[in-house]
Formats: structure tokens, C-alpha cells, sequence
């Protein structure tokens, strides 16, 4: 009888398929067993659900930590929600340290970091696309190893770079990264995605006798909008968290960055714990609107096959 | 040739990029290790040869830096996988509800180091913190997380498990890619849930497992830093002084680049060679996912 329930379920991942790549190949007898609750519906939503919560735990403490008075005794049983609330903890979290200012800090790395990463990172993934196979596997191995590289061995001489550079205490020198496309996966993601392009649109346009920038304005940042909007929304989101390089690069208090101007605060009064839930909220929050904003973009193709490869002419 | 001489420059920003802010520092690290350097006194650069790896041997702080770092990835990583791939399995299905499940599953891997870092201090702080305010509510003992040697170690391996938003993304990916049919014959078969995964599954999921595992492995060993150095601080004892911390300490507090850069080696001697033997072991395993 178990083994029955957990094989419906099974078919309806086959229905959610079907019903992806066409609605009306769906046999209506597996449409009606989907739609019927079984009792392991029941318990995979029970399950669900539970780590759901236990994995919704940390913003959750974050969200009710913030709202704390401070100087409160402990809570006595548990505090779902503590009395009263104080919600000005979100004012004085921006008195007590600049937070408004590092969030100007952290915006004007993303405001260099995120366009030199789109074009570098497009551009390499566009031409390596165009230029020779053979070319283009070599590039890609050597660029996968040194992702091998730990991070640390670019601390030291990174820091020896930009103090000789007097990039230390800029902003440039936490966007530089971007100059090789922040990361060569996001590379690697145009280079995929104009791998998915059929080679005859290409061969078509330079018939026309189009150079290859002229080309890849044409034809290649068209073809690439969702790759645009991915590593786009990574690249934001990469900058924003990115805590290691502020603190090694950044010795000035006025020109933290969020991460590091948060760690600051902890510095300045480590005890004061609502106040730090709620410096953790203001720097959060704006990852959790751009995560939901993008969430059915990189989550929900993923009930989709993929799609059939088209063959590279290698 | 114009055409080709034009995507050579489009390439260019991304190589010569590459090779200033990657290639030639990580060489530098490297070779900084056979040198005495620090940042305090420029001028006195001169020539170790391996006096910084000799020094290194009698660090007591280095080995236990080593063993930590070897036993947090033990910790860490199998907890991660398992976990990836679970949820993977819980989150495969399209169901009512799943872009909820999958959202909540994800939403702790973007939370910014320092916020999360500050918020598991919160949720395991002795007076405050939502594990034992519940303990005390159920009138068991509670904990002193943070300043026990077992705590400090379960802390920093639990904020690493609950972070597994990409390995859920990529498990989910690679189970897409099975081919329905090998689970509609199996079905016709009669295999049941266990068979199939122990069957279909997993051999079809195996090599993306092993992808996981390595990028696992590296991160574990190398990318730790931030955690330790917030949440434990390396402390109590040094139970959570992991190598990138050590370094770290090393080279950004006592301004010793020598000295770190050696640990770097060793660093990426460790990681180099345990993912050498993962691959040697687990060879035949992903050879068998193409037969």
C-alpha cells in the first residue's frame, strides 16, 4: 500500500513534465490520481513544511531579535514576539554607526562592479564562442583550475598590489575583480548560453560583413537576456555580501562597506543585541527582495527538461 | 582576420584581468612563503628559503589550525551533501507549495556572512537565544554554546549545513537530467522508492555528487574564514582556528606575509591532495553512472 502511494507520487513528477512540455500529451487516468490526496501528500508536506521552518530559523531569530527593547532581562519562556516592540532600534542602528553612508559605500561598488563585470564576462563568453574550439576548451580548463586557487593566496599580494596601486581605501579596489568578470563561471555562463545559439545566425551576419563588436550588440546581447539578468542579480548579490576584501583593502571607518561596517557595530557593542539583529536586517533584506524578485527565474526552470543540446560544429 | 582580431580584443579585459588579479598574485603568495617580508619594514626582503615551512613545523598553533580544518571538512561536508541531496529528493516533485519549500530552503545561503554570522550568535547565546529560551521552557539544562569546545565546533559545522541553497540548485539540476524512462521501467519492474534510488538514482546522480563534493571539500578547507573569525573568533582554545583564519592572524595582525604565504602552500598542498585522493577513490564510481 506504501510502496503504491510513493509510486503516484513519483508519477506526478513525470505529470509536471509532461504538462511542461505540452499539456495535451497528459493521459487524463495519471491526472486524476495526481489531483487525489494520498496519505504521503500529508506526510511529505508535514516534512516540507518542518524544514521549511527549521531553515527559515535564522531570519526569523534575525526579524524577532530586532524588535527587542534593548536592556530587556531575558525572556522567561519563549518570546514569539517580544513586548513592547521596538522598532526604533532600526532608527538608532543608523546613528550608532554610519550605516547609511556604507550603504553608499557598498552601492558605488556595485555601480562599477556590476557593468565591467556584464561586458568583460559577455565580451570573453561571446569571443571565445566565435574564436577556435581547441582555443576556447584550453582558456576554459586553465580558468577552472584556478578557481582551485584558495582565496587566501590572493590576500597578501593583492594588498601589496593595490597599496603600490593606491587603490587601498577606494571602492576600485573592491570592484576590481570585476576586470576578469568577477568569476570565470560567469564567463563560462555567456559562453554556454552563445553556445546554445545556432551557428548559422552567426555565419548569416558576418556574410553581412559585420565586425565582431558590432556583432555582439546586434546579435549577441539580444540572445543572451536572461544570461544578462543572471549574472547581473549574482554580481549584485556577490558585491553586496563580499566581506573578506572591505576588511583586508578598507582601513578608513568612513569608507566601510555594509558587511564590514555591520562587523564594526559588533566591535562597538557586542552585547547590544537588537541592535545588531537590526543591522542584520537592513543589510539582508535587500538580498531577500532580489532573491524573491529572481526565484522563479533560476528555480522553477528547473521543473522543465532541459533543453535539447544544439551540436556545436567542433 | 579583422573579424578575428576584433574577439581577440573582446577577450582581452577577461585575460589580462586574469592574469593581474589572479595568475600573478597567487604566484606571488607563493613565492613570498621563501622570503622574510613585511609590510612594517619593506626594505628588509631577503631570502629564506624554506626557513618559513621549518618554522611552520614547530608552530603547535599550525598543526591545531590542520586538525581543525581536517575535521571541520569531515564535519561539514558529508553533512552538506546528504543534505543537498535530500532535500533535492524532498523538492524534486511539483507540488502545490514547492516554490514556497525550495524559497525557504535557499533563503539562509544569501544571507550576508557578517549578518549570518551575528545571527547564529544570537540564536545559540546562553541568556537570549531562541535555543535556550526553548530549553528552559521544556525545564531542561542549558548550554553555554559559544564558550564550550564541542559547542564552538557543532555551531560552526551547523551554520555551514544550513547553507546548502547551491547544492540544492545544482542536486535538482542533475535530477532533472535523469531520463524519465529509467524510472518508468523500473516502475513497470516493480521497483519501490528505495530501489529506485539506490538503482536509478543515484548512479544517474553520481557524477554532479561528485562535482559537490569537491567544490565542498575546497570550501570547507579554504573559504571558512569569515565564520571563524566572527562567530568564534578561533576560540574557545583554539578549537575553531581554522588554516584561513591562521593565516589571516598571521599575516593581516602580526604582519608576518612570509609567513602566512607558507600556510597558503600547505593550504593548497591539503586541499590539492584530498581532492586527489576523493577523485582516485570515487573513479570507478562515476565511470560506472556512463556505462
Amino acid at each position: 500500500m506504501n510502496k503504491s502511494a510513493r509510486d503516484d507520487g513519483r508519477r506526478t513528477t513525470d505529470d509536471g513534465r509532461l504538462e511542461a512540455s505540452g499539456p495535451n500529451l497528459q493521459p487524463p487516468v495519471r491526472n486524476l490520481s495526481s489531483t487525489v490526496h494520498r496519505p504521503s501528500s500529508i506526510v511529505w508536506h508535514a516534512l516540507a513544511l518542518f524544514l521549511s521552518v527549521l531553515f527559515l530559523l535564522p531570519l526569523a531569530s534575525m526579524f524577532v531579535g530586532s524588535l527587542r527593547l534593548p536592556g530587556l532581562p531575558p525572556p522567561r519562556g519563549i518570546e514569539w514576539l517580544p513586548n513592547p516592540l521596538a522598532w526604533g532600534n532600526y532608527v538608532s542602528v543608523f546613528q550608532v554607526v554610519e550605516l547609511g553612508r556604507y550603504a553608499l559605500n557598498t552601492l558605488a561598488v556595485e555601480v562599477l562592479a556590476v557593468p565591467t563585470t556584464l561586458l568583460v564576462a559577455s565580451w570573453a563568453g561571446f569571443a571565445l564562442d566565435q574564436l577556435q574550439p581547441r582555443l576556447a576548451r584550453r582558456i576554459i580548463g586553465a580558468s577552472l583550475l584556478l578557481l582551485l586557487l584558495p582565496e587566501t593566496a590572493l590576500w597578501v599580494s593583492r594588498f601589496i598590489l593595490y597599496k603600490y596601486a593606491g587603490l587601498l581605501n577606494t571602492p576600485f579596489a573592491l570592484a576590481a575583480p570585476s576586470l576578469l568578470g568577477t568569476t570565470p563561471l560567469y564567463m563560462l555562463i555567456f559562453y554556454w548560453t552563445y553556445r546554445r545559439v545556432a551557428r548559422e545566425t552567426w555565419e548569416a551576419a558576418r556574410l553581412d560583413g559585420s565586425g565582431a563588436f558590432r556583432m555582439w550588440w546586434a546579435l549577441g546581447v539580444p540572445a543572451a537576456r536572461a544570461a544578462f539578468a543572471a549574472v547581473g542579480i549574482l554580481t549584485f548579490v556577490y558585491y553586496w555580501r563580499e566581506f573578506n576584501e572591505p576588511l583586508l583593502y578598507i582601513q578608513t571607518i568612513g569608507k566601510y562597506t555594509l558587511s564590514v561596517g555591520l562587523a564594526y557595530l559588533e566591535q562597538l557593542d557586542p552585547t547590544n543585541w537588537p541592535l545588531l539583529m537590526a543591522g542584520s536586517v537592513v543589510i539582508t533584506l535587500p538580498l531577500v527582495v532580489v532573491f524573491l524578485i529572481a526565484q522563479p527565474f533560476f528555480l522553477e526552470p528547473l521543473d522543465r527538461p532541459r533543453p535539447a543540446k544544439e551540436e556545436a560544429n567542433e | 582576420m579583422r573579424y578575428r582580431t576584433q574577439l581577440y580584443l573582446m577577450l582581452a579585459p577577461f585575460l589580462v584581468g586574469m592574469i593581474i588579479l589572479v595568475i600573478i598574485p597567487a604566484a606571488g603568495s607563493l613565492i613570498v612563503a621563501f622570503f622574510d617580508y613585511s609590510p612594517l619594514n619593506p626594505n628588509n626582503f631577503h631570502w629564506v628559503g624554506l626557513g618559513q615551512f621549518a618554522l611552520l613545523t614547530r608552530d603547535p598553533l599550525f598543526w591545531t589550525a590542520l586538525g581543525n580544518s581536517l575535521l571541520y571538512t569531515l564535519g561539514s561536508v558529508p553533512l552538506r551533501l546528504v543534505g543537498a541531496l535530500g532535500l533535492a529528493l524532498l523538492l524534486e516533485r511539483r507540488r502545490r507549495g514547492i516554490s514556497f519549500y525550495r524559497a525557504a530552503a535557499y533563503l539562509p545561503t544569501i544571507i550576508p556572512d557578517v549578518a549570518y554570522a551575528l545571527v547564529w550568535l544570537w540564536i545559540f547565546n546562553p541568556l537570549f537565544g531562541p535555543i535556550n529560551q526553548v530549553l528552559r521552557s521544556l525545564h531542561m539544562p542549558t548550554q553555554s554554546w559559544i564558550v564550550d569546545v564541542g559547542g564552538a565546533r557543532s555551531i560552526v559545522i551547523t551554520m555551514a549545513a544550513w547553507q546548502v541553497g547551491e547544492g540544492l540548485v545544482v542536486m535538482l539540476a542533475g535530477l532533472r537530467d535523469i531520463p524519465p524512462d529509467l524510472h518508468d521501467a523500473a516502475l513497470v519492474d516493480g521497483a519501490g522508492f528505495w530501489a529506485r534510488l539506490r538503482l536509478v538514482t543515484l548512479p544517474m546522480i553520481a557524477p554532479t555528487f561528485l562535482l559537490l563534493l569537491f567544490r565542498d571539500t575546497i570550501v570547507s578547507l579554504q573559504d571558512n574564514f569569515a565564520p571563524a573569525l566572527l562567530v568564534t573568533k578561533g576560540g574557545p582554545h583554539y578549537a575553531t582556528l581554522f588554516l584561513p583564519l591562521k593565516i589571516y592572524f598571521d599575516a593581516f595582525q602580526d604582519f608576518r606575509f612570509g609567513y602566512g604565504a607558507a600556510i597558503i602552500w600547505v593550504l593548497y598542498g591539503v586541499t590539492a591532495l584530498i581532492v586527489f585522493i576523493q577523485y582516485i577513490t570515487t573513479r570507478r564510481w562515476s565511470e560506472a553512472a556512463y556505462e
